[in-house]
């Protein structure tokens, strides 16, 4: 008989200890996350990037080339994740390739895709960039919708930011402008060059066209 | 003056389509850049099978090369259409925007769509898409008259009664119907097997061929036809110029964005979107 409270109180006793341990655990893990990973959604990462990328393309008071050398360093940080893009838009020829020439593609294809970011934004003639929210892809992926508006009532441009999150870090791997995904379209034309004329005759063209982009923003354009 | 139907369509479409595929390469060219055709819409699925790219996995990407096995005819047409391109179609446009203001350039882009209601109308009907039909009815019933024969657009204006695109092809499509290989038209643009034949059926909901004599529909077709090329590529003069700037391969960039593109539309369509 004595032993019967005893036994009485057990079942609760160990419930309340398991939930304490789970709370301990719940706690020492979201302590232990990155700041990022508890403040930032993806669509604060993006925000981080299209505003300044805005305000720095409106402040005409600076010289065109200050603006873009500003760009240049915004677009050049981590948010976008430059080698996974470059892994993507090779697909399966990733695998053909040695190190080496690993490198060097995501060195041109990062310069590239930049010089091209830039680029686009500078013809967008931007008024007004609107967030659509953020949906869940999955594994750790979110698509930020943006619209950019046109002038004189064009239709309004929709680039969504495909993220994933990665050691509480959100990063843009892919962008898809009016709903055609950019690493895609690379992907089908690197496919095409490697398959027709070989990996070499990609890179020798990727730098022709990059250094073709950057020469051309380094003259005026006309709605400047 | 009694031509076999397929036989006559398939005529009025090869020769009355002249210079309008130009336009539509530079309408799937223009996507990664700066399109303003397709701008409407919250669409929910941007990422496909196809644009799926997470960085881990090795997404192969290449669908496209298995599915153009007339690459060497593709290639060759997509040459040609950039050259009638080049020294037909972007002049004509050019000096065709300098005559007519932007406004009165869309004015006449919205009454060249206005008339294009049937293929809309049935291919909303066939994908069961009723209010969508319905719409098309409405839209041309206003937009004919308020809108003083499509030049103007107050149902989307004063009743919010958005254009629903729609065509066989995407009829096909919406019900699984192998699109085949790709292909390049001449003249027409890029395009698929299942869409080439899907041309040909919205060919034949044209009214026009029903009530005049061939030649006359023909004509007329023809006449729409070019009018609806140089208009469309006069308010798009830059395109092409565009596209290649940023497009390592132009035929590969042209063809994912015309497939990326469709199957956009069918994902947009089975979701009850737009």
């Amino acid at each position: 008989m004595s032993n019967k409270p005893g036994k009485r109180y057990s079942a609760p006793l160990s419930a309340c200890a398991a939930i304490l341990a789970v709370i301990a655990i719940v706690s020492t893990t979201v302590a232990m996350a990155p700041v990022a990973y508890a403040d930032q959604s993806s669509t604060d990462v993006v925000k981080s990037l299209v505003n300044p990328a805005l305000e720095i393309l409106n402040d005409k008071s600076s010289p065109l080339k200050d603006r873009q050398q500003k760009l240049r360093q915004l677009v050049s940080s981590d948010v976008f994740d430059y080698t996974a893009m470059a892994r993507s838009a090779l697909g399966l020829h990733w695998k053909d390739i040695n190190d080496q020439q690993r490198q060097d593609f995501t060195q041109v294809f990062t310069a590239f895709l930049r010089d091209s970011y830039i680029s686009r934004i500078q013809d967008f003639s931007v008024q007004q960039v609107n967030y659509l929210g953020a949906s869940d892809l999955g594994d750790g992926r979110s698509e930020v919708k943006t619209t950019i508006e046109q002038p004189g009532g064009a239709a309004p441009v929709q680039v969504n930011y495909m993220l994933r999150q990665e050691g509480g870090k959100w990063q843009i791997y892919d962008v898809t402008v009016d709903n055609i995904s950019i690493a895609a379209n690379y992907r089908n034309q690197f496919n095409r060059v490697i398959n027709n004329q070989g990996f070499d005759t990609l890179m020798a063209d990727l730098k022709r066209k990059q250094q073709g982009l950057e020469d051309q923003l380094g003259t005026p354009h006309a709605h400047d | 003056m009694l031509m076999p139907k397929p036989l006559f369509l398939l005529t009025m479409l090869a020769v009355s389509s002249m210079l309008s595929g130009a336009c539509l390469v530079a309408a799937a060219a223009d996507a990664p850049s700066t399109s303003a055709s397709q701008g409407s819409g919250n669409t929910t699925q941007a990422t496909s099978a196809n644009t799926d790219t997470t960085p881990d996995t090795d997404n192969t990407g290449l669908q496209a090369e298995e599915a153009d096995p007339l690459e060497p005819f593709n290639s060759a047409m997509f040459t040609f259409n950039l050259k009638v391109d080049d020294y037909v179609l972007h002049p004509v446009a050019s000096g065709y925007a300098k005559v007519l203001p932007t406004s009165a350039r869309e004015a006449v882009g919205r009454a060249l769509d206005n008339v294009l209601v049937i293929p809309r109308f049935a291919n909303n009907l066939f994908q069961l898409r009723i209010p969508e039909a319905g719409g098309e009815v409405a839209r041309f019933g206003i937009n004919t008259t308020a809108g003083l024969l499509g030049f103007f657009d107050p149902a989307d204006k004063w009743f919010g009664l958005k254009e629903h695109r729609d065509d066989f092809g995407l009829t096909l499509r919406y019900y699984r119907v192998p699109t085949g290989p790709y292909l390049m038209l001449p003249l027409l643009g890029p395009s698929t097997a299942a869409d080439t034949v899907g041309l040909v059926a919205d060919g034949f909901m044209e009214p026009l061929s029903y009530f005049v004599p061939w030649y006359v529909s023909l004509a007329a077709g023809g006449g729409q036809r070019i009018i609806e090329a140089v208009n469309y590529r006069s308010l798009h003069l830059d395109q092409f110029e565009q596209a290649d700037r940023y497009a390592v391969d132009l035929y590969g960039a042209v063809q994912d964005a015309y497939l990326q593109q469709r199957d956009n539309r069918v994902k947009e369509l089975k979701a009850g979107a737009d």
